[in-house]
């Protein structure tokens, strides 16, 4: 187990040199001229020149990769960013936890609900419970997160009065942004879950459960449970990327300083240390989180386990 | 006390169906059948015959929706079963009858160990301690023949016979006094059926329960059972004691049953089949259902209910050909 964790982690390294050489390479052939974007279109060639020439802009790509990939893996540093002239990391450090409040938030009520609507579904299906259900996911789905956003702020700031429209403070500040970020993602959750609850339903050992004289709340909960959060978990890694990339769009709308919004001023600023910086931070994060999923699936299925600690995978 | 001539088990004009995209499956229609305590049964009859859904409908396990009962009884021990609460049911499940499954590779939970999938027999049941239901399920472990050392493991280690072991283990755990097994060997090649059978037989007889054995397998019935019960399309066709209905088969069905084994003293180059497809449970022929598909089939068996005929006293055969005494009606 703790030799899969660590092999895991040794290719997360790989993933993320190559993250790094994509997004440079990316950039680099992006037509776009980081100095039109930082001076305006009233500088004078030559203003822009000594910029490029500052900014090492003027250098072949093989030089400007190799000093990016030093810089980043061996001495750490992610440069100052061009816009600001701060380091990008520290700005990054007091950025991520906001970011990740959201993620994380939405990821709990996205499992919570998700599931939790989904067994009501599945154990129902069929009857108009589950239609009932069904009908709600659909309209979850159908909404845009920003959409969504902006209608929780039409009704809970400007006509209730109860939470904070933009910005950052309390916890009160975080409500909007992780509802807007879970709804759609609760739609998929549910499906998913109400799918496998309705294929374990009829499994065989659900029916020894039943035989054994098990009353049917516990068979939904100790015997059914444990076998359908599977493809659910599976799902999750994909909803909680979806989330973490999302984030420039929730942020933006809540005015949030998080690593989404650092992120989208970066690009339009063409501030290349900063967006390769949040590219990573990005890769990193989805990269934790498919180990983490996966490490949830051993968790719950022993025959998973068993091959982790074979070493089969 | 039982009193004398009071049936342990007495199933009456039991009606089944299920609903499938607008068709109905007429799996059991009117079976009707009684049990003396400590008595073996032996339900016989091909695939789709009902077999297993009369034995899910004792236990109250069947899938509501698609399955519907439609009419009819079953008591047991002077209580009718299909009028119970579900709360009442669960505590008879498992306690007082308790199944044995067909298929052991998909009876037991994949998730969780087989030690746990058998305490939980007994903490659903009477046993409030932890400790002393692991205790419990080790001995039962142990009985049936798997080292106490395999407890915490999960059924994917295990192999189809000792799957098969753990789910008879779960069945016996709380000392039934009725054991439905339903096919236990289908799922399980030779050698290991005839270990598993003889296991079910002693353990019946320890615990001095009354089983139902539902099957397919002449030779199971013939080892084990004390009465023979013949199902063609969710009907009976033939009951008696087990030696009646083996050395005088009476129905057109059984009687091709028989003949389709394959002989041990006679060289046979061919096996002789039933003709024929088993009756569609969604369109069932009127009449007797085997009409079809029987030899001797006239017009009369075409139409009406087939009257039920006493040939020896207990062995009751439906068909219209027969007469009291067991002669075709020619």
């Amino acid at each position: 187990m703790c030799r899969y964790i660590i092999r895991r982690l040794l290719t997360m390294i790989l993933i993320l040199v190559a993250s790094a050489f994509l997004i440079f390479t990316l950039l680099y052939f992006t037509p776009a001229d980081p100095a039109d974007a930082q001076l305006g279109i009233s500088a004078t060639w030559a203003e822009k020149e000594a910029l490029r020439e500052t900014l090492g802009l003027n250098r072949p790509y093989a030089v400007q990769l190799g000093e990016f990939m030093y810089n980043t893996f061996i001495k750490f540093d992610f440069g100052k960013s061009w816009t600001y002239g701060t380091p990008v990391f520290g700005e990054l450090m007091t950025r991520i936890p906001r970011t990740l409040t959201i993620g994380i938030g939405a990821m709990v009520i996205n499992l919570a609900i998700g599931i939790l609507m989904g067994i009501f579904a599945g154990v129902h299906a069929g009857k108009w419970q589950d239609s009932l259900v069904m009908c709600i996911l659909m309209v979850f789905i159908a909404c845009p997160n920003f959409w969504v956003a902006l209608m929780l702020v039409l009704l809970f700031s400007a006509k209730l009065n109860l939470l904070p429209a933009y910005g950052i403070g309390g916890y009160e500040y975080y409500i909007m942004p992780i509802i807007a970020s879970a709804v759609a993602g609760i739609a998929v959750n549910a499906r998913f879950m109400r799918n496998s609850i309705v294929e374990v339903f009829r499994a065989d050992y659900i029916t020894t459960a039943r035989a054994k004289g098990m009353k049917e709340k516990l068979v939904i909960y100790k015997e059914m449970l444990p076998n359908a959060l599977m493809p659910t978990i599976t799902n999750m890694g994909r909803i909680l990327s979806g989330i973490i990339a999302g984030a420039p769009v929730i942020e933006s709308v809540f005015s949030i300083p998080g690593v989404g919004n650092y992120l989208l001023t970066a690009i339009n600023q063409r501030d290349y240390p900063t967006v390769r910086a949040c590219v990573l931070f990005l890769a990193l994060c989805v990269s934790l989180i498919m180990l983490a999923v996966d490490l949830a699936y051993a968790a719950i299925d022993p025959r998973i386990r068993a091959q982790f600690s074979k070493g089969g995978r | 006390m039982e009193k004398q001539g009071n049936e342990f088990l007495e199933v009456k004009n039991l009606c089944v169906e299920y609903t499938s995209d607008k068709k109905i499956v007429h799996a059991v229609n009117g079976i009707s059948f009684t049990m003396k305590k400590g008595e073996t049964l032996a339900i016989v009859g091909e695939t789709g015959a009902g077999k297993t859904t009369l034995a899910k409908t004792i236990m109250r396990i069947l899938p509501d929706p698609p399955a519907k009962i439609r009419e009819g009884e079953v008591w047991l021990d002077g209580e009718n079963l299909l009028e119970k609460p579900e709360k009442e049911m669960t505590e008879i499940r498992g306690k007082k009858v308790a199944m044995i499954f067909q298929d052991p590779m998909t009876a037991l939970n994949p998730v969780k160990t087989v030690g746990s999938q058998i305490v939980d027999c007994y903490l659903l049941h009477g046993y409030s301690n932890k400790d002393e239901a692991c205790k419990k399920a080790k001995e039962m472990l142990e009985l049936v023949g798997i080292p106490v050392t395999r407890f915490g493991e999960y059924p994917f280690q295990f192999s189809g016979g000792m799957k098969q072991r753990v789910v008879i283990a779960m069945a016996l755990a709380c000392n039934p006094e009725l054991i439905l097994a339903d096919e236990p060997t289908t799922a399980l090649d030779v050698t290991i059926q005839a270990q598993v059978i003889g296991l079910i037989n002693d353990l019946k007889k320890q615990y001095s329960a009354s089983m139902i054995l539902i099957t397919h397998d002449l030779g199971v019935v013939a080892q084990t059972s004390d009465r023979v019960i013949v199902v063609y399309a969710g009907t009976v066709v033939e009951a008696g004691e087990r030696n009646d209905v083996f050395l005088n088969p009476s129905h057109p069905y059984t009687k091709g049953l028989f003949s389709s084994l394959p002989s041990m003293d006679k060289k046979v180059r061919r096996l002789t089949p039933i003709e024929g497809l088993p009756a569609d449970p969604t369109n069932l022929p009127s009449g007797c259902p085997f009409h079809p598909r029987c030899p001797q089939s006239t017009e009369k068996c075409r139409q009406g209910q087939m009257p039920v005929v006493e040939l020896e006293p207990g062995h009751f055969c439906a068909c219209c050909n027969l007469k009291h005494g067991g002669t075709a009606d020619e």
